[in-house]
Formats: structure tokens, C-alpha cells, sequence
């Protein structure tokens, strides 16, 4: 990242009206990660909380912000809040570290997740404006092209696509011998594949006799229960058939 | 991941209300990875050994009581639990008790347990222990309650005739999901203890952190303009930076 930029970005902080206001108004919505603009610069210090909360055993902090929230904000205000919270996640994981080193209690490590939680929201909403914009413009995504393939495992695999100068036909270091035919039709990949499946399919299989087994010892303890509720969560297993097993005989003359 | 779809099952969305804390750090606190695969690797799969059954109990599972008790090589039997469906039972509700030495009486819910259909009523269905008996010391009498089961131990109370009734959940004229009981088809509210987590009692009463908190008439502020640009053009648009260049043929494979 260049320092010509980075400046730039602190001069729209320091002038842009966006303060983080200590309210009046009743409070609707539940708190924010923030567009914090007291704008200090203790250069390294930075990397540390404030020093007053040091000792804190509980340090109180909003929620993080939501993907509805974000679609309204200009791409200014992302561009600024990425920076404010990239910070923030900085800080945090240096107090984590430092914790750690000083065998200490380091207070509300939730705030890291609520962090990375925005900042993986903001990079949605960005992806999703972009996106928009290059369907419309163009045909394709601007994103990093995938193709579907068939590793050499004999499994489809998503082959990201990476950027070349030369096309492929002068390339001579670029080889994928394996995606084309030859390897995958071999005994050793087409053994694997029978077993990865049957792997597969014994997982499957256990699932079902598990919640078959489940809903019967659930019909077993409790006779009066709702079926449909029942149904609802188990939608798979054939309750009519699970009544009818000795498993799911209870203690008790059944009623006819 | 695999593991997420695993355990998203096991803690109630009450659970992940009250505590006021994101998802991903509740599954992250209570989950034991023992083994998980190293990643980069295309011969190894994302496969991971965890641990997937946990004793729930009145220790929220990002305690460390709850870790305690779901040590590894624990192994407790395993808890029934009836489908319930949607769930209708929050803090502060009227209930009435319906078994044991409190049956007919009424309460205030003050506990919501979902993982074990909980329930605890305020002084109802208690009984006495000894806390901190000694040699020297006898010991201090405590009244704790005792959880009641959803299902079958507790009924809702009609607010009209304040009797037991069973309830629905049916949408009003605005739209809004509600409890009705099927006695009196009267409203039964969600009351608004129902909204308490542990940071707060009641959202008006949150003291925003000043450093870290934006305020709500901020965050609800639209500064989006549809604008035919992409992110980062529009970036380059407000700072000035101009690129005229155009950058050279590429290929994708």
C-alpha cells in the first residue's frame, strides 16, 4: 500500500462530518463497530489499546454490523470503514498476543469475530456492487474466473484460472497433463473413486440409521408426543414404520 | 464446513440471543478440535476429529463450567429431548407449573434453557441445599429451583382468565408473528425481559461505548448514490487519482 494514498485517506477522515455521536436520540438499533474519527496518531501505540483499558477484566462493545446496514453506506464510507476496522482487528490480535505473553486474562476475545464479521460483510457488499457492474457492463464477473474440473483424484474440483502474459499454447512451463483424459481413466484413480464413494455412501448410511434410531428411542420415551413436530425435524425417517419396531415399544400397554 | 453444520444444531437461537455474542465465537468456544488436517495439502481432505456430543446444562456453554463438565474422555448418556417446534417460552412469561409439590401455581419464567427444554420459574418447583458446609461451619440453606421440562411440566397463562392454555403462533393483520391462545384466542405478548441479554437488561438501557460504538441515527444514515462505477473506480473518483493507462492482454487458464 502506498503512502501517497494512505495520507489521502487521513486528510477525508480528519474533514468528513461522519462523528460518531453520543446520543440523544433513544437508541432503535443495537450498536455499531464505529467510524471512531478522533484521528490520533501515536504511531506504534496504536497497535495497543488504550492504556486505561489495559486492566479491564470486561470491556463493553457493540455488535457487528450487518449486511443490510452496510448496502447503504457509499463506497467512501466502506473504503473508510475497512481501514477503521482493519485497525481495530490489528489491535486486538496484538493485545491477544500480548496477553497471551504476559499470561493474562484478555478481556472479550469476542470482539475479534464481531470484527472479522463486518469486515467480511463490507467485502460481500463490495463484491456484490462490483459484480453488478460487470454483468452489466460486460458479460462476465470480474472475478477470478473458476472452471469445474476433474482432479487427479478423479473428483470435480473449482480450478481457479490464474493471469498469463503468454497464451497457453506458448507456454511450455504450464502443464496439466491430468486434467486431460489419460490419468483419471486409470486403475489407481478409478479404484480410489469406487472407495471414496462407498465411503461416501457408508457415512450416508450411518446418518440414516442414526436418526432412524434416534425417533424410535424418542417414540419409546415419550408416547404423547407431537407427530408433526416430530416429522417437521426428522423429515427423512419413516415415522409410521419407526412406531411399529420393538425398539419403539414402551413400557406401557399400548393404546389401540 | 462440516463441522459447523454440526454443532449449529446443538445451542438454541435464545441461547445465542442472550449472550449477546457473535455465532462464530459461541461454536468456537465450546468445540474441541482434536485433530484437523493441514491444509494445503490436495491429498489430504478437510476432515477434522472433534468432539459431537456435549452435556448441556444451566452452564451457558461458553463457560468455562460448561468446559469443565465436557472435558475430554467425559462421556455422559445421552438426554431425550421431545421436538418442540417453534418455541413459545421466553423470560418473564406467566406460567403455570402443572407437575410436582407447586402443581397449580403460578410464576414468572426467569431461566430459558433451550438445549434441555428448560425452563425455571421464579420460587416455584424449588428445593433446599447446603452450600459451603465445613468442619467448623454448618453450612448456609439455599432455595434453588429446578428446571422444568417445556413440554410437558408448563403451560402459558391465558392474561384474560389467568388459566393454563395451549398456544399457536399465527400472524396478525400487520404481519406480525404472535401467540395466540387457543382457550380465548386472546394475544399472548412476548414480554420484554424476553429482549434481556447479558450485556443489557433492555435495548434503551445500553450505554454505548463512546471509543468504539457508532450511534443508531449513523448507521441508519443512506449515503448510498447508484453510480455506474465499480468500488474501486469510484474510490479513484473522490480521492483524484487518474489512470489512464490501459493495462496489457492477459490470458486466463
Amino acid at each position: 500500500m502506498n503512502i501517497v494514498f494512505r495520507n489521502n485517506l487521513f486528510k477525508y477522515v480528519a474533514t468528513t462530518c461522519f462523528r460518531s455521536q453520543l446520543t440523544a436520540t433513544k437508541l432503535n438499533v443495537s450498536f455499531n463497530r464505529t467510524l471512531h474519527t478522533s484521528n490520533v496518531s501515536h504511531d506504534l501505540m496504536e497497535f495497543f489499546d488504550d492504556k486505561k483499558n489495559w486492566n479491564e477484566t470486561n470491556i463493553k462493545v457493540g455488535r457487528a454490523w450487518k449486511l443490510d446496514e452496510l448496502r447503504i453506506k457509499s463506497n467512501t464510507d466502506l473504503h473508510k470503514l475497512w481501514y477503521v476496522l482493519l485497525k481495530e482487528r490489528n489491535m486486538l490480535y496484538t493485545m491477544e498476543h500480548e496477553c497471551k505473553e504476559k499470561v493474562r486474562l484478555f478481556p472479550n476475545p469476542e470482539r475479534i469475530d464481531k470484527v472479522q464479521e463486518s469486515m467480511k460483510n463490507i467485502e460481500t457488499v463490495v463484491r456484490e456492487r462490483n459484480i453488478a457492474y460487470y454483468t452489466l457492463e460486460t458479460g462476465e464477473t470480474g472475478e477470478r474466473p473458476v472452471e469445474q474440473v476433474v482432479n487427479r483424484f478423479g473428483l470435480k474440483e473449482n480450478y481457479e484460472k490464474s493471469e498469463y502474459i503468454i497464451p497457453k499454447f506458448m507456454n511450455k512451463k504450464w502443464v496439466r497433463p491430468y486434467l486431460e483424459h489419460g490419468l483419471i481413466n486409470s486403475l489407481a484413480v478409478k479404484k480410489f473413486y469406487r472407495l471414496y464413494k462407498e465411503k461416501l455412501h457408508n457415512e450416508t448410511r450411518k446418518a440414516r440409521n442414526r436418526d432412524y434410531n434416534h425417533v424410535q428411542q424418542l417414540l419409546k420415551r415419550f408416547p404423547d408426543m407431537d407427530l408433526e413436530k416430530l416429522k417437521a425435524e426428522y423429515p427423512n425417517v419413516d415415522i409410521e414404520k419407526a412406531m411399529r419396531t420393538k425398539k419403539a415399544r414402551g413400557h406401557y400397554f399400548p393404546k389401540y | 464446513m462440516r463441522i459447523f453444520g454440526f454443532l449449529s444444531k446443538k445451542v438454541g437461537d435464545l441461547t445465542v440471543k442472550y449472550s449477546n455474542l457473535p455465532e462464530s465465537y459461541i461454536k468456537r468456544s465450546y468445540e474441541q478440535v482434536y485433530w484437523k488436517n493441514p491444509t494445503g495439502y490436495p491429498q489430504y481432505p478437510k476432515a477434522q476429529v472433534t468432539r459431537k456430543k456435549f452435556r448441556f446444562t444451566t452452564n451457558r456453554p461458553w463457560t468455562a463450567q460448561f468446559r469443565q463438565q465436557n472435558e475430554t474422555g467425559v462421556l455422559r448418556k445421552k438426554v431425550f429431548l421431545e421436538p418442540v417446534g417453534e418455541w413459545s417460552f421466553f423470560k418473564g412469561d406467566r406460567v403455570e407449573v402443572m407437575v410436582g409439590k407447586d402443581k397449580g401455581k403460578q410464576g414468572i419464567v426467569t431461566q430459558v434453557i433451550q438445549e434441555r427444554n428448560w425452563v425455571f420459574v421464579e420460587g416455584l418447583n424449588t428445593h433446599l441445599r447446603v452450600v459451603g458446609k465445613d468442619k467448623d461451619f454448618p453450612g448456609v440453606t439455599v432455595q434453588s429451583e429446578a428446571p422444568l421440562l417445556v413440554t410437558t411440566d408448563v403451560k402459558l397463562v391465558d392474561p384474560e382468565n389467568l388459566k393454563p392454555t395451549e398456544i399457536e403462533w399465527r400472524y396478525t393483520e400487520e404481519g406480525e408473528k404472535v401467540r395466540v391462545s387457543l382457550a380465548s384466542s386472546r394475544i399472548i405478548p412476548v414480554p420484554k425481559s424476553a429482549e434481556e441479554t447479558i450485556d443489557y437488561k433492555s435495548k434503551d438501557l445500553y450505554i454505548a461505548n463512546p471509543d468504539k460504538d457508532t450511534s443508531a441515527d449513523v448507521v441508519t444514515k443512506i449515503t448510498f448514490e447508484a453510480k455506474l462505477r465499480t468500488f474501486e473506480m469510484d474510490i479513484m473518483e473522490s480521492m483524484g487519482i487518474k489512470e489512464d493507462r490501459v493495462p496489457a492482454k492477459s490470458y486466463w487458464y
